[in-house]
């Protein structure tokens, strides 16, 4: 124990006497733990802002759609289309869903007086609203009257009103989407952008009535319905009182699968989690490849520094070191140069996230994990190889190694 | 009273292989050399002197015979035994002086008592800078290995050979990069450690510091050729003196 004392001392000074060669052998492991911190933080970063996004869209949601397959990269249509049947059925047994809505996304072309721009039009009921909570700046949302009598009314987004109509309150002109004049009677509030980078503002609202009636002439399937649960506590219930109202209205035999998908919101959040913990772990994985070359740079080094020092190993040996003290005092060596590295790669790490968090606004939580899992590694690397070039030293035969030129 | 042996050799040998070939470095010494003894070894090139100082400090073993050293029988020792017997019983010193680079003469006169596992040194700092002290370098003791002359390294190296108290002083070649006055210095170094007790070996291709030994053996082919104590020993007056007369 004394022993090893002593051998740390005679590492230290070592490391202390060649400050320039410690730093190079140090600098794989500071920008290899530097690169983990950074990614698996940016990673764990992005998982927590979708998971912020899907909250806000309401705890409480619920999306209905037809059964899709993953097929060769696409998702194919497996189950029927839902429809106004569907919808219908649902609006008028259901306990626990206090709001619904049809759901119809299309490409359009909208015309204002300042240009034309393509963007996409949402057809829904007014319930959308409530169950997304958005909410609206200026003019008011369309009601239900408005919906069942499928007035050309629509809500627009920031972006559109910034490139159709800058500088004025767009509410009471005209708008042409695909040629069909729609009164704007409202401005959603500004949201910013969504997680993937879409624009959450590029887009109009209108009556899902209209939308089919006016702008398709007679297309009759939903994207999709969405409704949101009486409370928080009621989303299961919901989707069990869904799932059965539509295998009823379906005539799904007792046995057969469902035609039909119910995703709640809180489902949502695992299915992104899942996606977004996978992708950091492979950041992280890549990340990880530096550091095992950041490894490598210090076997090299320490290898180099064994050639080197062949002289001092032998008169070391020649006075009276063991093998033992050798091979410790090279593995220490490699251990404190990596882990001074790992320490320096983790404060890097943290500044590397606030000159991101600074310069693109983008918040990247270090994560506790990742300070650990670089601080690991770094001992793990240092370890692992330092151990090859400590054997080397420590067998080098005393009589040959004082000889060395 | 019958002084202590330091070193008692039997029959000592050794063989090089190097593939088919065999070299018989050493074969059949016998030495005996008591405490206080001053011992030159000499021989031309390729006699065997490096590799009997080598199996004498502990570096290497015999291929045949046997060797006792301060009473050990060193034979049948292993690795970590040989190491702890060199740092306990023997002080080496090198043609190249062998000091790290960068370190103060304190800091590599220290370094013997950091793998010393006795622990009968308590102050190895105080050890240190008495041994230096012993060479002459008392007032060096901070400097660092490159800040010195060949000599003054040289006496550093001694100074490390001398503070872990051994049975025994091994040199191989210590002037030989040195010029004459000041491998007459080292010499007379020598001799003074040698008055104050110690038991010196030391190999040399000079006569002239040969001379300032009280024993030399001869080895020629890997065998003792003379094995005789010397009558008039130079001292440190009379070499520079014969120094002179030359020059
Ligand atoms: N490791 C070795 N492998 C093979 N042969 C060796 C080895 N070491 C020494 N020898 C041989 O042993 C013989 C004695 O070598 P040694 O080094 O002891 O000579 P020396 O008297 O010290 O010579 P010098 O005065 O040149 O230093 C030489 O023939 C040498 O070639
Ligand atoms: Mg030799």
């Amino acid at each position: 124990m004394k022993q090893l004392l002593k051998t740390f001392k005679v590492a230290f000074k070592s490391i202390n006497k060649n400050r320039t060669r410690s730093l190079l052998t140090a600098l794989g492991i500071i920008i290899g733990v530097a690169a983990v911190i950074m990614t698996i933080s940016a990673g764990e970063g992005a998982t927590q802002e979708v998971q912020n996004q899907i909250s806000g869209l309401g705890t409480n949601l619920l999306m209905i759609t037809t059964k899709k397959e993953h097929r060769a990269g696409i998702d194919v249509r497996m189950g029927r289309r839902i429809e106004k049947k569907d919808f219908d059925i649902l609006q008028k047994n259901s306990i626990w869903m206090s709001k619904l809505s049809p759901f119809i996304a299309s490409g359009v072309r909208a015309i204002g007086p300042q240009g034309n721009k393509s963007t996409t039009i949402y057809g829904v009921s007014s319930d959308y609203f409530e169950i997304l909570s958005r909410e609206i700046v200026s003019g008011d949302v369309f009601t239900e009257e408005d919906v069942n009598s499928a007035r050309k009314y629509c809500v627009i987004g920031e972006t559109i009103k910034e490139e159709l109509f800058a500088g004025t309150d767009p509410v009471g002109h005209q708008i042409r989407i695909n040629k069909v004049p729609f009164t704007i009677i409202g401005l959603l509030k500004e949201e910013g952008k969504g997680t993937m980078g879409q624009d959450q503002d590029d887009m109009l609202i209108a009556p899902y009535t209209t939308i089919l009636n006016r702008l398709y002439g007679h297309r009759s399937g939903y994207n999709m319905i969405m409704a949101s649960a009486l409370s928080e506590n009621h989303i299961v219930d919901a989707k069990i009182e869904a799932t059965e109202l539509l295998r009823e209205s379906h005539r799904i035999k007792e046995g057969e699968d469902d035609d039909f998908e119910i995703m709640t919101q809180i489902e949502l959040q695992e299915i992104t989690g899942n996606v977004t913990g996978i992708l950091t772990l492979i950041l992280g994985a890549i990340a990880s490849i530096s550091l095992i070359v950041g490894g490598i740079g210090i076997m090299n080094i320490m290898l180099v520094s064994v050639t080197e020092r062949t002289r001092e190993i032998g008169t070391r040996l020649a006075i009276g070191a063991r093998e033992s003290d050798i091979l410790t005092q090279f593995l220490i060596e490699a251990i404190v140069l990596s882990l001074a590295g790992g320490v320096l790669g983790i404060l890097l790490g943290i500044i590397g996230n606030q000159i991101i968090y600074k310069a693109t606004d983008f918040y990247i939580p270090t994560d506790v994990n990742s300070i650990l899992i670089g601080f690991g590694f770094s001992v793990l690397v240092g370890v692992v190889f330092g151990y090859f070039p400590a054997r080397k030293a420590a067998r080098l035969n005393p009589i040959d190694a004082l000889r060395y030129e | 009273m019958p002084k202590k042996k330091v070193i008692e050799t039997k029959k000592l040998g050794r063989v090089f292989i190097n593939g088919d070939i065999e070299v018989h470095a050493l074969s059949e010494i016998n030495i005996s050399i008591e405490e206080g003894e001053f011992v030159a070894i000499m021989g031309s090139s390729g006699s065997g002197k490096s590799t009997l100082l080598h199996i004498l400090g502990c570096l290497d073993q015999p291929s045949s015979g046997e060797y006792y050293l301060d009473g050990v029988f060193v034979n049948t020792l292993n690795k970590n035994e040989l190491a702890d017997i060199r740092n306990q019983k023997i002080g080496f010193i090198f043609q190249s002086y062998n000091l790290l680079a960068r370190t103060t003469a304190l800091e590599n006169v220290e370094l013997p008592l950091v793998y010393d596992r006795t622990g009968r040194f308590s102050n190895s700092k105080e050890l240190a800078k008495k041994a230096l002290e012993q060479v002459g370098l008392g007032n060096r003791t901070h400097h660092k290995t490159n800040e010195l002359s060949g000599g003054q390294q040289q006496r550093v190296a001694i100074a490390r050979a001398l503070v872990n108290n051994p049975a025994l002083i091994l040199s191989d070649e210590a002037t030989g990069n040195l010029d004459s006055r000041t491998s007459i210095d080292i010499a007379d170094l020598f001799v003074t450690l040698n008055n104050e007790g110690k038991t010196i070996l030391m190999i040399t291709h000079e006569p002239e510091i040969a001379q300032f030994a009280k024993r030399i053996i001869y080895l020629r082919d890997g065998h003792v050729l003379t094995d005789e104590l010397i009558h008039n020993r130079s001292t440190k007056e009379s070499a520079l003196k014969d120094l002179e007369l030359i020059t």
